[in-house]
């Protein structure tokens, strides 16, 4: 079994808003109100450690839309399975950043 | 919207991405441009109204283009073939005051080995500097321009004075110079009355003090530079014949560099009796003034009128030396005063609000606070002084003026900036430990009519507490706010992963 990976809060937090549906940088900044030094790199750190992984969004979506093309990012498995235990550890970070399905209930 | 503001801060952006991208490995470089270019399209579109300029939506892109810099070294760090030493201030205290005493130490060795530093901070004074003037025509502004004749300088030496009890003159060309050692070269030569040197009170090397040899001829006094580098040196300079154009003359000394300070570049100093200096050409008069009480309050620069040779009147301008003689430490306190002046004008001088918690701190942890300010602003001296020292003295062929106006421009801005810094960094650091505070993260609702968040927060690693800072002063909020963590707080901080080593 692989060791369980410890995330700080500010990390945990990252993951959460990306898992909560903010899968752009500068939506994760906005939602976070962290600087861009903060959390470009720290999506990198995470992406490292195959927490989350990115995509570029289709030229097509893009040019229909008139406008660049963007990065986005999603949870990956070991990263759903580290914010829930991020979420033990911190138990406000579902209510800072509630997740979709957590907005519907 | 206005097209070319708008167009010139996206260029200015893209700039600033462009340069940040340079510290990215090369083969992510391309998509990492790609990826900051798109977000910041997106940036501009959220954040900058669509009529009009708004600088505090510009203010948030560039914080925004600026966070590239720290996303680039993350990834030279970890994809890189090496690493980027640190970029960012240190975080203990220590830390940060070993810095600054190795910028001292930088300084000081910088200040050894340049030959102009040296010169400047050994060079010997001039007897009574306030009371000796620079006489030039009043019609021309410059003094350095030589306004002087020598019959003008003959014809005030004969009169009665009143106000000068000492009159020197001197006029400077280019002459051929040779001696049976050593080849002919040219060199700036100053005619100069044989005076000049006992009226400035300038100590000399190697003076003869044999008055019998040589005593009718026109004695030379070289410079430190000519000495060296025509003379190679000779300690025995001393009683040479030297063929100074048509003149023979003896070398009767050498000046210490750095000590002539009145205008016009020499090589050498030719002393020759009043009678003998040429009359074509203008020079310069240097006098003394007689001691009085009326005279000290004349102050360093006035007017007066005197005759000519031919008899008319005309007016004359007097510049008190002092300016020419100052010495670097003169100019050094007279810039920090300057830059005391000008701090509360370009930043704020509180250090926020620090309100004491229930447990009160000890006093060593309050004086320990205010002495790490303290030793900063005790070693930011010396690093202005020397720096401003070096740069003024980086050439040595540089002219004196030159050397003292780069002096007060660099000391001036080295000492403002570094207060700043100080305060900055003091307002950044945990009144506790004194580490450098972490995690900014902004609070509040944003609110895109005004700025866009309330304001920051930062927090101290070893949990001591948390700072907020104000987006906007307010007048119940008017500068940040430190508030002290109890105990309770600790479960938060308590563990080594907590404190995000590998992330932040």
């Amino acid at each position: 079994m692989a060791p369980e990976v410890k995330l700080s809060h500010t990390a945990a937090m990252i993951l959460q808003a990306v898992n909560a549906g903010y899968v752009y940088g500068f939506s994760v900044m906005e939602m976070t109100g962290l600087p861009s030094g903060t959390v470009y790199p720290a999506m990198r750190r995470l992406e490292r450690d195959e927490l989350i992984r990115s995509q570029w969004e289709q030229q097509s979506i893009a040019d229909t839309e008139q406008r660049p093309p963007r990065k986005y990012y999603k949870l990956t498995r070991t990263g759903k399975v580290t914010l829930e235990s991020s979420r033990k550890r911190y138990p406000l970070l579902a209510k800072l950043i509630p997740s979709e399905q957590e907005e519907r209930v | 919207m206005t097209l070319r503001p708008a167009l010139l801060f996206h260029l200015l952006c893209l700039g600033v991405l462009r340069s940040a991208s340079l510290l990215v490995p090369a083969h992510q470089r391309a998509e990492w441009w790609m990826e900051w270019r798109s977000e910041l399209w997106h940036v501009r579109q959220s954040c900058t109204p669509e009529q009009g300029i708004s600088w505090a939506a510009e203010r948030e892109v560039a914080a925004f283009c600026f966070g590239a810099f720290q996303d680039a070294l993350c990834l030279r760090a970890h994809f890189g073939q090496r690493r980027i030493p640190h970029a960012t201030t240190t975080g203990s205290a220590t830390q940060c005051l070993l810095l600054l005493a190795s910028m001292v130490a930088l300084g000081f060795v910088s200040a050894l080995l340049l030959p102009g530093v040296s010169a400047i901070l050994h060079q010997p004074r001039y007897r009574d500097a306030q009371n000796l003037m620079l006489i030039h025509d009043a019609h021309y502004s410059a003094e350095s321009v030589p306004t002087i004749s020598a019959d003008q300088f003959r014809s005030w030496k004969k009169r009665r004075q009143e106000i000068f009890d000492g009159f020197a003159f001197y006029q400077v060309r280019k002459e051929s110079v040779s001696s049976a050692s050593h080849s002919q070269t040219s060199l700036s030569i100053a005619h100069a009355s044989s005076n000049l040197f006992g009226l400035l009170g300038q100590p000399m090397w190697f003076a003869s003090t044999d008055a019998t040899t040589h005593s009718v001829l026109p004695r030379l006094i070289l410079s430190d530079a000519a000495w060296k580098k025509e003379f190679g040196g000779d300690p025995h300079i001393s009683g040479r014949l030297v063929q100074v154009g048509s003149n023979t003359a003896v070398v009767s000394g050498v000046v210490p560099e750095g000590y002539w300070r009145l205008p016009g570049k020499v090589d050498a100093w030719l002393l020759q009796p009043d009678a003998e200096l040429a009359s074509d050409g203008t020079g310069f008069v240097v006098a003394h003034l007689t001691l009085s009480t009326i005279h000290a309050r004349w102050g360093a620069s006035w007017h007066m009128s005197a005759p000519k040779p031919d008899g008319s009147v005309d007016d004359f301008s007097c510049v008190s030396l002092t300016e020419r003689t100052r010495g670097p430490g003169d100019i050094f306190l007279f810039t920090i005063f300057l830059a005391a002046l000008a701090l509360p004008a370009t930043t704020s001088l509180p250090l926020g609000e620090y309100r004491l918690p229930s447990r009160r701190l000890s006093w060593s942890t309050r004086l320990r606070r205010w002495t790490f300010l303290a030793s900063k602003l005790a070693l930011l001296l010396p690093i202005v002084y020397l720096v401003s020292l070096d740069l003024a003295h980086l050439r040595a062929a540089i002219d004196p003026i030159s050397s003292e106006y780069i002096q007060l421009v660099s000391s001036f801005s080295i000492c403002l900036f570094g207060l700043r810094w100080a305060l900055r960094d003091q307002r950044q650091r945990c009144p506790v430990c004194l580490r450098k505070l972490t995690n900014p993260a902004r609070v509040g609702q944003p609110s895109r009519s005004f700025l866009a968040w309330n304001g920051t927060e930062l927090i101290c690693i070893g949990g001591h507490g948390l700072l907020h800072v104000p987006e906007m002063p307010t007048s119940w909020f008017n500068t940040q706010r430190w508030l002290y963590l109890d105990p309770s707080w600790d479960v938060l901080f308590a563990e080594s992963g907590l404190a995000a080593a590998s992330y932040f």
